[in-house]
């Protein structure tokens, strides 16, 4: 390559680098700033009032904090109870009406949350599902599902079931077969489904106000409940505490992820 | 009929995905034909389909959600294509722009918008910097970027959240690919466009198209974005859908439920492409 | 029909056959004395829904009465947030039409106007009780403004909160002179191009900004103050539009597009995209200087020719499941002390519900003795041009007949 051709890269790189956090630049300086108005680039006075107002009872966040992890360990657990059978059997055998569940799969990740949404709140009023944590975990299993049987159906497509079938000509049985040999082979393919699954839980803004009904409040929804109430300060102090958990398990799945970059794609589409 | 076992293994996830989703569709479509599951009465009718459709404002919804989300995947994939030939190369600062698309996945798109408007108002960072080096005197002097009617805002966001999303796809597939086939083009005397336009791009042509059909059927129905960053009018069909959902008149449920359909179509539709584009091996 | 479709019908109507048992504890909660009310309300939880684009006013619902509440009577108030109080109004709707008559989501609105009117009309609200409450007595029932909702009838179905005063805002520093009245804004507006610019009807704010101008096309409220009349309407409207239309080139943006709410409209006019803002709430100007969001150099006004003012009150739902917790909420809310703490002005600065002179003479020097923001018009000042509110129905054409005819 020229070295025009590197210089040119080397641009590229830096400005498709700067340009991926430029929207967390703003909320970095709002969540410290006091009185930063136009036309001033950076704000004259700097303050950590919106960092101990965030973190006190008074804002609500460590709350919503606590309720969006929750809803979203507790979509996490059901997904994989649900998802890891389903998976297997894509990912491992043939049968007739294969497509049919394959296209049922994908129908969540393409249909947009709202048009669905709208009937299923009749239906979960009735069943007295709204404004409940238990509603709003069953909504979300909807978009998370789909992306935990993608994942783990293609762990187990390259999934080797030779050991297993020693296991189990030597007399272990269906569960001790899954525990021990089973589970350790598809392991790092089940936590970065997990977490991914987890990640499009913490991510859901419509679901949770249609259903939630403004009642479950999730860190998204308390995140916009500042941002439209004109508080620039504590919006950029809580998107920031709000991001975290995806910052620690990027970082946690670094490893896991060197072979499996698509798996990532899973909470862009959150 | 798959096996015993094979239905005991898909049967919960079936029943979840089938119950809530086509479930929420199913009561969506009978409401929005004026059936009243909740009463037990109505009448089979298609006056909120007609009322809908006979509205200025669903046809310039339509149109907008439509012009966004397809500006949105277009720009998001040949900014993507691009990336991701770049980050196929070896070189120092790669692992970095990795990392960083990595992380921008995992934003949620709330965050995104947020930032965004603040960024590109008229009075955001952009702006202010811009008066800083003396090209704008005033506020109205900024290009409108949010809250315009071209939605440069709202395809802005689905730029900048969708090209990692595109790219982190193109990569995978293309390190199943190796570098073998465009080495044997380039050796046989292809030019760098050349190999690039007839050998690698129709064997990632599939996973372009699979990745921006997820892309456009994203982004025509995501909710949140168009509402922090969209103007008053025309509002994205979503966000309409919700308007009306929320009116206290009952008449507009009934919209807001033949809405939920409509968007519902033509999003199946893009099922239809997607099964079609994903099952073509070959491309020419 | 589909026999499934039916029995989905079926099952989903049972509830409503339940409805009688609810409103016999309805009508045995307005035959207890009080001290039963509160006994019953001990350990109880209220879901306050309302409006929550002010954290100063979402502070001193969740701390200030949220902790008085639990200290004094065991009970939680869960505050929650809407971006516009008609979605509280569409759950309770939306609950009703599905038959939940009596463990509806809702125990308690912040409300007034067209939603009440709506909560009224589909009998959503619970009524008929209000003389219970001990602090019912601090209430001037005799004044035509607390006794109608925009000229609806409160008749014992929500009591009232705050009163408020629409009136303008602007920067001392850059707009030393602004315009005083409807003709001079509009001159002003055609002088000062890009300058100005109101939220979108059925904002709040903006549709009460759209009634000045509608008040003023009519030439007074004569005519105007009384149950809808078509005639009357249209013949005002079609100025009004045809007014606002020929402004419209002069807005922020050449009006092109409107903020959808009242804190974009903050926010343009926070960063000097617009010279002028105003809002129902005056005091929510010296709340923004405090906050570092407008400069110090704010200052507010009234109108010569008058500004809007209004009762907002609190409604509780039939089918609250709380609904003796959410009345020692509402009597709560009218004490003294909780109005005298929302009406300073770095709480909040609601003007008061209740009589003043009705209270102690200790509360009254209190209230007497408030400070006042250099930033937000007094209450005694704005009162002196106090033009009423519509009856709700006008309200309604007016937004729909914004949307069709300017914002469209």
């Amino acid at each position: 390559m020229t070295r025009a051709g590197r210089r040119f890269r080397r641009v590229a790189v830096g400005a498709l680098a700067l340009w991926s956090l430029l929207p967390l630049i703003p909320l970095g300086i709002w969540s410290v700033a006091h009185g930063w108005r136009f036309p001033d680039i950076l704000p004259a006075n700097l303050t950590g009032s919106s960092w101990v107002f965030a973190l006190s009872d008074a804002s609500g966040v460590l709350g919503s904090f606590a309720v969006t992890a929750a809803i979203a360990g507790a979509t996490t657990v059901a997904a994989l109870i649900i998802g890891l059978p389903a998976a297997r059997a894509l990912g491992m055998h043939e049968f007739r009406g294969k497509l049919l569940v394959q296209t049922l799969i994908l129908i969540p990740v393409i249909v947009p949350g709202i048009a669905f949404a709208l009937g299923l709140h009749g239906v979960f009023l009735t069943l007295g599902l709204t404004n409940s944590v238990l509603g709003v975990v069953l909504v979300h299993l909807v978009p998370a599902l789909p992306y935990m049987i993608l994942i783990l159906a293609g762990v187990f497509a390259a999934h080797d079931t030779d050991f297993e079938d020693q296991a189990r000509s030597l007399g272990a049985s269906r569960a001790q077969t899954f525990w021990h040999v089973t589970l350790p082979a598809i392991m790092p393919g089940v936590v970065v489904a997990c977490l991914f699954t987890f990640l499009i839980s913490w991510s859901q803004f419509l679901l949770t106000l249609m259903i939630g009904g403004g009642r479950v409040v999730t860190m998204p929804m308390l995140l916009f409940g500042f941002a439209t109430s004109g508080r620039n300060d504590l919006t950029g102090a809580i998107a920031l505490i709000y991001i975290l958990p995806g910052l620690v398990i990027l970082l946690a799945t670094s490893r896991f992820l060197s072979g499996r970059p698509a798996a990532l794609a899973a909470p862009g589409h959150a | 009929m798959p096996d015993r076992k094979t239905v005991l293994m898909l049967a919960p996830a079936v029943i979840v995905l089938g119950g809530l989703c086509l479930g929420g569709l199913l009561v969506a479509g009978l409401r929005s034909l004026d059936v009243q599951i909740m009463t037990g009465t109505g009448t089979l009718s298609l006056d909120a389909y007609w009322s809908v459709l006979g509205q200025p404002e669903f046809l310039q919804s339509l149109g907008f959600s439509l012009y966004v989300a397809l500006t949105a995947t277009f720009l998001s994939t040949l900014v993507a294509v691009w990336a991701a030939l770049l980050l196929r190369q070896r070189f120092g600062g790669r692992g970095l722009l990795a990392f960083i698309f990595q992380l921008t996945l995992t934003l949620p798109h709330l965050i995104g918008a947020i930032g965004i408007l603040y960024l590109l108002s008229q009075s955001g960072l952009v702006a202010r910097l811009a008066y800083g080096v003396g090209m704008i005197d005033r506020p109205s002097e900024f290009p409108a970027l949010v809250y315009d009617r071209f939605g440069i805002g709202i395809i802005v966001q689905y730029v900048w959240k969708e090209v990692p999303f595109i790219t982190v796809i193109l990569l995978a597939q293309m390190q199943t690919l190796g570098e073998d086939f465009e080495s044997v083009a380039r050796s046989l005397g292809a030019s760098r466009w050349q190999s690039f336009r007839h050998v690698l791009l129709p064997m990632i042509m599939p996973g372009v198209l699979a990745a921006s059909v997820l892309v456009f059927a994203f982004t025509f129905g995501v909710y949140e974005v168009p509402l922090i960053l969209g103007p008053n009018t025309p509002a994205t069909l979503p966000v309409l859908a919700y308007r009306k959902f929320t009116d206290v008149d009952l008449a507009a449920r009934a919209e807001a439920m033949a809405l939920a359909v409509i968007i519902a179509v033509i999003s199946a539709v893009l099922v239809a492409l997607y099964l079609w584009a994903a099952r073509r091996d070959r491309w020419t | 029909m589909n026999p499934c479709i039916v029995a989905i019908a079926i099952a989903a109507t049972f509830p409503a056959y339940l409805a009688n048992a609810q409103t016999a504890e309805d009508v045995a909660l307005k035959t207890m004395t009080w001290d039963q009310i509160v006994e019953k309300a001990q350990g109880g939880t209220v879901n306050m829904f309302m409006w929550g684009g002010a954290d100063n006013i979402n502070a001193y619902v969740s701390q200030t009465i949220g902790d008085l509440l639990a200290t004094q009577h065991g009970i939680t108030l869960n505050r929650v947030a809407l971006t516009d109080t008609v979605e509280a109004v569409n759950i309770v709707l939306g609950e009703k039409e599905a038959g939940i008559d009596e463990n509806g989501a809702v125990d308690l609105i912040w409300i007034n106007g067209e939603n009440f009117r709506t909560m009224k009309e589909a009998d959503l609200a619970f009524c008929g009780y209000t003389d219970v409450l001990p602090n019912d007595g601090l209430i001037n029932w005799d004044n035509p403004a607390i006794a109608n909702d925009f000229g609806v009838p409160v008749e014992g179905c929500e009591v009232p909160w705050s009163r408020a005063q629409f009136a303008f805002a602007h920067d001392l520093a850059r707009t030393p002179a602004p315009p005083m009245s409807i003709p001079d804004l509009i001159a002003w507006i055609k002088a000062n191009p890009g300058q100005f610019t109101y939220p979108a009807p059925p904002d709040f704010n903006g549709s009460v900004f759209v009634r000045h101008v509608f008040y003023h096309v009519a030439g007074g409220t004569e005519g105007l103050l009384r149950p809808f009349d078509k005639a009357r309407f249209d013949e005002v409207s079609t100025r009004t539009w045809a007014l606002l239309n020929e402004l419209e080139p002069f807005l922020w943006r050449e009006g092109q597009t409107y903020p959808t709410t009242v804190v974009q409209m903050n926010d343009l006019f926070a960063n000097s995209e617009v010279a002028l803002t105003f809002n129902y709430e005056p005091a929510q100007f010296g709340i923004a200087v405090q906050n570092g969001i407008y400069p110090e150099t704010t200052r507010s006004y009234g109108l010569a020719d008058g500004t809007i003012s209004n009762t907002n009150y609190t409604v509780i739902p039939f089918n609250s499941p709380n609904k003796a917790a959410a009345m020692v909420v509402q009597n709560l809310l009218l004490s003294a002390e909780a109005q005298y703490e929302k009406t300073r002005p770095e709480v909040w600065g609601a003007q008061p519900a209740i009589e003043i002179d009705r209270l102690s003479p200790d509360m009254q020097a209190q209230f007497a003795a408030l400070p006042a923001h250099p930033s937000v018009v007094s209450a005694a000042v704005l009162g002196r041009n106090a033009l009423p509110e519509l009856q709700s129905d006008w309200i309604s054409a007016i937004e729909q007949g914004w949307i069709a005819n300017v914002g469209q």
